[in-house]
């Protein structure tokens, strides 16, 4: 099984591994530029409103980097044996349940290198800064978060990719019908307003895309 | 020596075989205790079954023309004096059957046929 | 176990005009099967259908002893399997691909991996998707032939390439089936190759198998037969009447199928003769077979 494990992980580090580098790098500047200001130790109480306008704002960040690494990782998981067919895969002398096991695995694995250096540089941004009185640093909950997020996002596409193509197809298609369903009926002025519905469904009820939401703070009272 | 193997021959193709070493035999081509090709160098090289060849060595055994060796190959037996010149006369016949068969299914008499050979042999026959 | 394929009453539907009926075959241990049919016929369709990729709807597969599809991660172990097109990742290099194969095949034999790779003329760091197509199968057959399995299945895997690489995958294979005594599933087109190779043949058309026969038997009981006198009706001859033509004087020119030399009593019985017996080589054979078979109102 670990000789399977190797073989999975090496192809798919070598079809992810800009998207995974990149994203390495990226997550480990988000919290050094979120604490840029945090440097200077001689302003007054109004450098702690910047600060967390400033940590805000590219908490934003966050999110999206999770949300693109785990939608990425996740294509890149798929995108070979969709090109085959799968037929290279299911000649394979496993289960299928483990070969996807495998793929998910392995995927997952190589996202353990953006979730770690967003840990690392937020422990380092949090270490070489000096926070004004009254703020606190949340290195490890934000590492914590970010890596939640990673793994909805991940387990979220990979799904959605590992379908037959014709499965995806019905996806885009309903989201596409969707759009123009909103488009029509506010062209006719309708009050119809589908899409935040479903967002609001989707993102803010109970549920795991929950940890998308709300601000992504680094530092904060 | 087995070059123009004809798949599509009526002849099979372990008879073809077989009938070439024998040929190589009687000529004198092989040499007693010499050592034939491989079952699976041969089949590999003619891009023929390898079950063919096995049948084609077993053949040439049973007729105690070849000796298999497990493990070491197949070998040439050495032939009793009497048997080459046997062997030699009765290819000689096979040839004159063709020849015979071929002359009747295109129409050539059997006088054109001797006068055809006389000339070729630059002989008369008296 | 004396199959390594066994197919019973196999039932299988492509949309609503292709189906695979009653299809039965018998793919004797060690022997190298070959599976003729013109383009459509239902080759890979069967194919995939022996390697579990497709589920049957009727009917019943037995791959090695066991059933399939049902046990296909243990099956799959020991065969290999080199499909028509090119399947493998063209983003990774010929080496990553024997790397990532022999990590799920317990029985990898390196050796004859290295061996085919010199063999061949391949290049490990190049990239499977530069290759050319000769090149491309050769890496296919590579890795079938690396895995060690009992069974080898085809499917048309000589096509479309120059007589060069035919020649070498030939070869490889031949080898492998020396030295292993593993059985061959071939399916092809391509009649004179498999000519040559084949004892045992199977031949399919629109789904339905026509013959199942040892090659020697289906070459050579294939004949062309010159008939004078012959009745208008011939019911149950002890050969298979495949075409009935009338001569051009000399006779009748029937072509026959499972002939033996002694049947031409049975004609004379019928107070006809037979002028003359020609050979069909197995193309020949082949198309008319084919032909007699979609005369016949199925």
């Amino acid at each position: 099984m670990t000789a399977q494990f190797r073989a999975v992980l090496y192809t798919q580090w070598k079809w992810s591994r800009i998207i995974v580098v990149l994203g390495t790098v990226g997550a480990f500047a988000i919290p050094l530029l979120s604490l840029q200001g945090a440097a200077r130790a001689d302003r007054g109480a109004l450098q702690a409103q910047d600060l967390l306008r400033s940590v805000q704002s590219w908490g934003t960040l966050y999110p999206l980097l999770a949300a693109t690494l785990g939608l990425l990782v996740a294509i890149a998981a798929w995108a070979a044996d969709h090109r085959g067919r799968h037929i290279h895969a299911l000649t394979l002398p496993l289960p299928r349940w483990r070969y996807v096991l495998l793929r998910f695995g392995a995927g997952f694995a190589l996202l353990a290198a953006p979730i770690a250096a967003v840990l690392i540089g937020a422990l380092l941004a949090t270490v070489t800064a000096t926070l004004p009185p009254g703020l606190q640093a949340y290195p490890l909950a934000l590492a914590l978060r970010f890596a939640l997020a990673v793994f909805v996002a991940y387990a979220v596409f990979f799904a959605v990719s590992a379908g037959t193509a014709r499965t995806a197809g019905i996806i885009l298609a309903v989201i596409a019908a969707l759009i123009l369903v909103q488009v029509v009926a506010s062209m006719a002025n309708l009050d119809l307003n589908l899409l935040e519905t479903l967002q609001a469904a989707l993102v803010f009820g109970p549920g795991p895309l929950v940890v998308f939401t709300g601000r992504w703070m680094l530092v904060d009272v | 020596m087995f070059h123009g193997i004809d798949p599509r021959s009526p002849i099979p193709l372990y008879v073809q075989i077989a009938e070439r070493v024998r040929l190589a035999i009687a000529t004198g081509a092989l040499d007693p205790a010499a050592p034939l090709p491989s079952v699976r160098q041969l089949a590999a090289e003619l891009r023929i079954n390898p079950a063919t060849v096995v049948q084609a060595y077993r053949d040439l055994e049973a007729q105690g023309f070849v000796e298999i060796r497990h493990g070491a190959g197949t070998f040439v037996r050495e032939l009793a004096p009497g048997r080459r010149a046997r062997e030699r006369s009765q290819q000689a016949v096979a040839l004159v059957r063709k020849l015979l068969a071929e002359a009747r299914r295109s129409g050539v008499t059997l006088a054109e046929l001797q006068r055809a050979l006389e000339t070729e042999l630059g002989v008369k026959a008296t | 176990m004396n199959q390594a394929i066994l197919i019973e009453g196999l039932h299988y539907r492509v949309g609503k005009t292709f189906a695979i009926s009653e299809l039965d075959l018998h793919v004797p241990v060690g022997s190298i099967y070959g599976f003729l049919g013109p383009n459509g016929s239902g080759k890979t369709t069967t194919i995939r259908l022996i390697l579990g990729l497709l589920r049957p709807l009727g009917g019943r597969i037995t791959v090695l002893g066991d059933p399939m599809p049902e046990h296909y991660a243990r099956v799959l172990g020991r065969v290999g399997y080199v499909p028509e097109q090119p399947h493998l990742d063209g983003t990774l290099t010929v080496g990553e691909l024997i790397a990532f194969q022999s990590a799920f095949y317990p029985r990898w034999d390196r050796a004859r991996a290295a061996e085919l790779l010199t063999k061949f003329e391949l290049d490990a760091e190049q990239l499977f998707g530069r290759l050319s197509k000769g090149q491309k199968a050769k890496v296919m057959i590579l890795l079938a032939l690396a895995q060690c399995g009992e069974l080898l299945v085809l499917d048309e895997p000589t096509d479309g390439l120059d007589p060069v690489v035919r020649r070498d995958i030939l070869g490889a294979l031949l080898t492998y089936v020396s030295e292993r005594g593993a059985t061959i599933f071939i399916s092809s087109h391509l009649v004179h190759e498999l000519e040559r190779v084949c004892d045992w043949v199977a031949v399919m058309d629109n789904g339905r198998l026509i013959t199942e026969s040892p090659m020697e038997k289906l070459k050579h009981g294939t004949k062309r037969l010159v008939v004078s006198g012959a009745p208008r009706d011939v019911t149950n001859p002890p050969f298979r009447m495949l075409a009935r033509e009338a001569g051009n004087g000399a006779g009748e020119s029937w072509v026959v199928g499972d002939w033996e030399p002694d049947m031409a009593s049975y004609i004379e019985g019928l107070g006809a003769s037979v002028r003359d017996v020609i050979d069909l080589d197995l193309e020949d054979g082949f198309v008319e077979l084919l032909r007699s078979f979609r005369r016949v109102p199925q």
